[in-house]
C-alpha cells in the first residue's frame, strides 16, 4: 500500500467553518423522525447535508472561471407497509420538514399499487458518532488569488514547453452530513476532497491533426496540500512534450498483445469491470433500465472464477486519501462493514450491498455501500474504495516489462466504454509505449484495448508490489435515475495482462 | 417555484445592493418526482425541491461567482459580498465581457400546468400500466417515470431581465424475458403529461422483449443498419457537441480546416442531413434563454449536409467580432418520407437497432465514436425481421456515417432523461456499412 491504514479518526472536533447548524439540525431530525413514526412509518431516516465547492479554471493566460458554491438540504426516507417514500428539499426549516413527512408517507402509499414484493430492511444498530477526515491544508482557507496564480503557472509551463493550448482546473469540495434514523442513530461526518487537473493540446495546422494529453494527477480525499504537491507544473511541461510527440508518433500495430498497465489507467478498468459488475442492485435488476445489470449472479458467490489467482480485489472505506473513505455510509452502517474481499485469489466472494438487499441473497445485513450524492437524493448502493491488492513478493514495473517480448505499456485514462452487463469493454489511454524484448520503446498513437471481462482478468499474470501501488479515482461515477454522481477511489499496482486485443482507432 | 414577479423582486433587490462595476443574478428552482420499478415492483422514489441563487460580480474586468441554495436575504447579501471579494482576488481577464443588456427572447413553449401538477400518484398509475402489460406479455418490466417543473430567471445590472418556466415528463421501460436472455426497451418524453402515452411505451418494450426465438450471434463487420429514432438521436447528439467555433478555429476539432480556420459553409455530410434547433419546434422546443442569457433562435447547425453554424460564447464572440451563439441542448434531425417498414423491406441483410449505450468519443478529429447496441437488435433478411440478434460494439466515424444516408423516416420525439440534454426529435435512419467491431455478451 502507499500508506498505512489510518489510526482512529479524531472524534469530537466540529469543523471550524461548518455550513450546518448542528444543534438546529438535531432538533429538526427529532421532529421529522418522531412525526414520521407517529403517522405510520415503520422505519425512517433522514440526511441533512451541505456541499461546499470551489471551482477555478484557467485556459492559456486567462483565469476563465472562479465559482464558490454551497448546496444544502435534506432528504427524508420512510418505510411504510413495505414501500419506500422519499421527500427532499433545500429549505432547512420546520415547515419544510413537516411537509416532507406528509409527502414521503403519501409517496409510500402511492407506490403500493406497484409494490409486488414488500421492501424489507435489516435492523442496524444505532450509532452516535462524529467523524471528520483530516485535511492538512483546508482548501477553502487558501486564497483564491493563490489558486488562480497556481493554475496560471500550470498553463504557462505547458505553453512554454510547446503546447498550443492548455486548460488547468481545481475543484475543492467539503461535504458535511448528519444522518439520523428512527432507530436512534445520530452521525455527523465531514470530509474534504480535491481534484487538480489539466489538459494540454498540440496542433499541427498543416495536417489538420491535434493530440491531447490530460493530467495523471489523481483526485484525492485531501486538502490543498495534495494539489500543491502533486507536481502539476512539472507534469504540464512534460505533457506538452508528450502531446507533441503523440502527434507524430507512429500508429500502433493492432492485434493481440501483452499489456503492462500503469495504475493511472488500470484504476478505471477495475472500476468498470469489477466495481460495477459486483453491485448487488444491478444483479437484482434494480438498475436494469439505465445503468444495466451484470453477468455476476448470486449463485456465483464463492464459485465464479473471475480472474487469475493473482487477482484479489478488496473493498474498504479506510484508505488514506480514498474518495469513498468515510466513517459511516448513508444508511448509517459503519465503515467496518465495508472491509471485504470482492474477489480473492481470482474467485468472486462478495457483492457490494446497501440496506434492504442482503436478505435477497441469504445474507444477514448490508456491507455498508450506500451513498446519496446530495441530501435530496435517495441513497442507493455505491462503491466503497475498490482496489487491486499488490504482490507480496518484490516485483517492480521493470520486472513486469521484462516478461514481455512484444507488447504495450499503457499510461493514464482515456476513452472508456463497456456494455450494460459489464462484459465487452474498450478503453483508451493517455500514452501508449511499445515494449520490445522486455524494454520500453517508442510511443505509439491511436491505440485502445478491447476485451471481455473474464477473459481479461484470466490473463493477469504479473502483479507489481506495493512500491508500484497508486490510488486514483473519480469524483463523478454515474448511476441511477435520476443520475447520481459518486466519488470513489481505486488503488492498483502495475499489472501485466496477456493476449489483449489492441485496436488502431485511426484505421 | 418562484413566479416571474417574485424572481424579479429578489433579483432587483440584490442588484441594488451591489458595489461592483456590474452584476448578474441567476435564480433557478425545480420540484420533481420520480419512481423506479424492477422485477419486484417499486424500488426507489422521491419528491424533491431545490432552489439556487447564483451571483456573478464584475470588478475591474474580473468576474467572481457565488452560488447558494437559499433565498434568505441575509445569505444573499453575504453571497453578493463574497462574489465581489472573489472578483477582486482574480487577475484581469483580457477577454472580459460586461453583463448582458436587455434581449429579445422568443416565446417559450416548454411549460404545461398539468405536467407541473403531476405528482407521484399520477406517475404510479402510469407505471402500473407498464407492469400490467409486462404481466400480460409474460415479461419482467423495469423502468423509471419522472416529472418535474422548474424556472430560471436572469437579471443583470445592464438592465436584462428574463424568466422562463419548463415542465417535463418522461417514461422509459426495459422489459426482459423470464429466461433473462433477451430484452426490449421503449421510452417517451414530453413537456406535456397528457401527451405521454404510457400504454404505447409499455406495448413497444414488452413486444420487443417477448421473443421466443434464441438470439442470433452476428459477426462483426460492416452492416446495413436501421436505427430507430432514439439511436439516431444518440448519434446526432455527438455531432451537436462538436459544433464549438473556438475549438474549430484553433485547430482542435473535426470542423477545423487544414491550414487554419473552420469548415463552415462546406458540404461535409449527406444532403439528407439537416440538424437544427428552435424554441418553436413542435416536438423538441429549445429553451428561449440560452447560455449566458443569449437568446436561442431558430438555427440550422447542419443544413442539407453543409456545416452552417457553430456556437460561440460571449468572450470568443468579442474576440472575433461575431455575435454570440449559445450552444444548443434541444435539436431536431430532419426526417424524410421512408417508413420503417419500407426500410426493412429494402434491406437484404441487416440489423434493426433499438438504442445505443455507453457511447464515447475515441478520436474527436475524425468523430470516431464507440458504443454498443442495447435492448432490442433484430436481424433482417430479405426484407423481413427474422430473429432477435445479440448486441455488438461499434467503432464508427460519424463523418462516414452521416456522409451517406440511404433513407430517413419521419422525425418523431425521442426520449432523454429529465432535464438532461434538452429534448430531441429524430427519424429512423437506414445506412450501409455501419462498423460493428466486436460481439457483446451483454443482454
Amino acid at each position: 500500500m502507499n500508506a498505512p491504514l489510518p489510526p482512529e479518526l479524531k472524534l469530537g472536533q466540529a469543523h471550524a467553518a461548518g455550513a450546518l447548524d448542528e444543534a438546529a439540525l438535531l432538533r429538526l431530525a427529532d421532529l421529522a423522525l418522531d412525526l414520521a413514526k407517529a403517522q405510520g412509518a415503520d422505519y425512517a431516516d433522514i440526511r441533512f447535508g451541505a456541499l461546499v465547492t470551489e471551482y477555478l479554471r484557467a485556459r492559456e493566460d486567462r483565469l476563465e472561471q472562479a465559482t464558490a458554491r454551497t448546496d444544502r438540504g435534506f432528504g427524508l426516507r420512510v418505510l411504510r407497509g413495505g414501500s419506500w417514500g422519499f421527500c427532499g428539499a433545500s429549505a432547512l426549516t420546520e415547515a419544510a420538514l413537516r411537509d416532507a413527512v406528509e409527502t414521503a408517507l403519501a409517496n409510500a402509499r402511492a407506490v403500493q399499487r406497484i409494490q409486488l414484493e414488500p421492501i424489507v430492511v435489516e435492523a442496524l444498530p444505532a450509532y452516535t458518532a462524529r467523524w471528520i477526515a483530516p485535511a492538512a491544508v483546508d482548501p477553502f482557507a487558501v486564497g483564491i488569488d493563490e489558486k488562480a496564480e497556481f493554475l496560471l503557472a500550470v498553463t504557462a509551463a505547458a505553453r512554454d514547453a510547446g503546447a498550443d493550448f492548455c486548460t488547468a482546473s481545481f475543484l475543492g469540495a467539503r461535504e458535511e452530513r448528519l444522518f439520523a434514523s428512527s432507530r436512534g442513530s445520530r452521525i455527523f461526518q465531514t470530509r474534504t476532497r480535491v481534484q487538480p487537473d489539466f489538459s494540454v493540446t498540440a496542433v499541427d495546422k498543416a495536417s489538420g491533426r491535434f493530440a491531447s494529453r490530460d493530467s495523471l494527477a489523481p483526485a484525492r480525499a485531501a486538502g490543498w496540500e495534495h494539489a500543491s504537491a502533486c507536481g502539476l507544473i512539472e507534469e504540464a511541461r512534460r505533457a506538452a512534450e508528450e502531446a507533441r510527440c503523440k502527434l507524430f508518433a507512429k500508429p500502433v500495430t493492432p492485434g493481440k498483445r501483452d499489456l503492462v498497465i500503469a495504475p493511472s489507467n488500470l484504476f478505471l478498468t477495475i472500476h468498470e469491470t469489477v466495481g460495477h459488475s459486483t453491485e448487488l442492485d444491478r444483479s437484482l435488476g434494480w438498475e436494469a433500465n439505465f445503468a444495466g445489470t451484470t453477468f455476476v449472479k448470486p449463485p456465483m458467490l464463492g464459485a465464479l472464477r473471475f480472474g487469475s489467482p493473482l487477482m484479489t480485489i478488496f473493498a474498504d472505506r479506510r484508505q488514506e486519501g480514498g474518495l469513498a473513505t468515510i466513517g459511516y455510509d448513508d444508511d448509517g452502517a459503519p465503515a467496518a462493514y465495508a472491509e471485504f474481499d470482492i474477489v480473492k485469489d481470482g474467485v468472486f466472494q462478495n457483492f457490494q450491498m446497501a440496506l434492504g438487499q442482503a436478505h435477497l441473497v441469504g445474507l444477514p445485513r448490508t456491507n455498508g455501500c450506500a451513498y446519496a450524492d446530495n441530501p435530496r437524493a435517495f441513497p442507493i448502493q455505491r462503491m466503497p474504495n475498490i482496489s487491486l491488492a499488490p504482490n507480496a513478493a518484490q516485483t517492480s514495473r521493470d520486472d513486469l516489462l521484462a516478461g514481455v517480448e512484444d507488447g504495450l505499456y499503457v499510461v493514464g485514462a482515456g476513452s472508456w466504454s463497456i456494455d450494460q452487463q459489464r462484459d465487452n469493454f474498450q478503453f483508451g489511454g493517455q500514452l501508449f509505449y511499445e515494449i520490445k524484448q522486455g524494454k520500453l520503446g517508442e510511443m505509439v498513437q491511436g491505440a485502445a484495448y478491447q476485451g471481455r471481462t473474464l477473459d481479461f482478468w484470466a490473463g493477469l499474470d504479473g502483479l507489481g508490489d506495493a512500491s508500484t501501488y497508486e490510488l486514483h479515482g473519480v469524483f463523478t461515477c454515474g448511476k441511477a435515475e435520476p443520475i447520481q454522481l459518486a466519488p470513489v477511489s481505486h488503488g492498483a499496482p502495475c499489472a501485466r495482462f496477456r493476449g489483449v486485443e489492441v485496436l488502431n482507432t485511426d484505421a | 417555484m418562484l413566479s416571474q414577479d417574485d424572481a424579479q423582486t429578489i433579483a432587483s433587490s440584490l442588484l441594488s445592493r451591489s458595489n461592483a462595476d456590474g452584476c448578474e443574478i441567476v435564480l433557478s428552482g425545480m420540484r420533481e418526482h420520480n419512481l423506479r420499478f424492477a422485477r419486484e415492483g417499486a424500488t426507489t422514489n422521491r419528491t424533491a425541491e431545490r432552489i439556487s441563487l447564483r451571483i456573478a460580480s464584475h470588478v475591474a474586468g474580473r468576474v467572481g461567482a457565488v452560488e447558494i441554495a437559499s433565498l434568505d436575504e441575509a445569505e444573499g447579501l453575504a453571497a453578493l459580498a463574497r462574489s465581489e471579494e472573489i472578483a477582486r482576488a482574480l487577475p484581469r481577464d483580457r477577454d472580459y465581457v460586461p453583463p448582458l443588456g436587455p434581449q429579445r427572447y422568443e416565446e417559450s413553449l416548454r411549460y404545461r400546468e398539468a405536467t407541473a401538477a403531476a405528482g407521484l400518484d399520477v406517475l404510479a398509475a402510469k407505471a402500473e400500466t407498464v407492469v400490467a402489460e409486462g404481466a400480460r406479455r409474460g415479461v419482467a418490466t423495469f423502468g423509471q417515470i419522472a416529472s418535474g417543473a422548474g424556472f430560471r430567471a436572469r437579471a443583470t445590472s445592464a438592465g436584462l431581465f428574463a424568466y422562463e418556466r419548463a415542465s417535463e415528463i418522461e417514461l422509459s421501460t426495459t422489459a426482459r424475458n423470464f429466461r433473462d436472455d433477451w430484452s426490449g426497451w421503449a421510452g417517451a418524453k414530453s413537456n406535456d403529461a397528457e401527451k405521454l402515452d404510457a400504454p404505447s411505451v409499455a406495448r413497444r418494450a414488452c413486444a420487443k422483449a417477448a421473443q421466443s426465438e434464441t438470439p442470433r450471434d452476428l459477426e462483426p463487420g460492416g452492416w446495413t443498419t436501421i436505427f430507430e429514432p432514439e439511436a439516431t438521436a444518440e448519434l446526432a447528439r455527438w455531432l451537436l457537441h462538436a459544433l464549438d467555433a473556438r475549438a474549430a478555429d484553433e485547430g482542435r476539432s473535426c470542423f477545423s480546416k487544414k491550414g487554419g480556420g473552420n469548415l463552415r459553409g462546406e458540404k461535409l455530410f449527406d444532403e439528407k442531413l439537416t440538424l437544427s434547433s428552435s424554441p418553436r419546434d413542435a416536438f423538441a422546443p429549445e429553451a428561449a434563454i440560452g447560455f449566458e442569457g443569449a437568446p436561442q433562435r431558430a438555427r440550422a447547425w447542419i443544413d442539407r449536409g453543409a456545416l452552417a453554424t457553430l456556437y460561440l460564447d460571449r468572450a470568443y464572440a468579442k474576440q472575433t467580432g461575431a455575435e454570440p451563439i449559445p450552444c444548443p441542448h434541444s435539436f431536431r434531425l430532419a426526417g424524410g418520407d421512408a417508413t420503417l417498414d419500407e426500410m426493412i423491406r429494402a434491406t437484404k441483410r441487416g440489423v434493426l437497432v433499438t438504442r445505443l449505450w455507453y457511447t464515447n468519443m475515441l478520436d474527436p478529429r475524425a468523430l470516431l465514436l464507440t458504443g454498443l447496441t442495447r435492448d432490442g437488435n433484430f436481424l433482417i433478411e430479405n426484407g423481413r425481421i427474422v430473429a432477435p440478434a445479440r448486441n455488438l460494439r461499434f467503432n464508427q466515424s460519424l463523418y462516414a456515417l452521416f456522409g451517406k444516408i440511404e433513407a430517413l423516416g419521419p422525425a418523431e420525439p425521442t426520449w432523454s432523461a429529465l432535464y438532461d440534454e434538452g429534448l430531441a426529435a429524430a427519424p429512423p435512419m437506414l445506412v450501409e456499412n455501419f462498423g460493428f467491431s466486436s460481439k457483446s455478451g451483454g443482454i
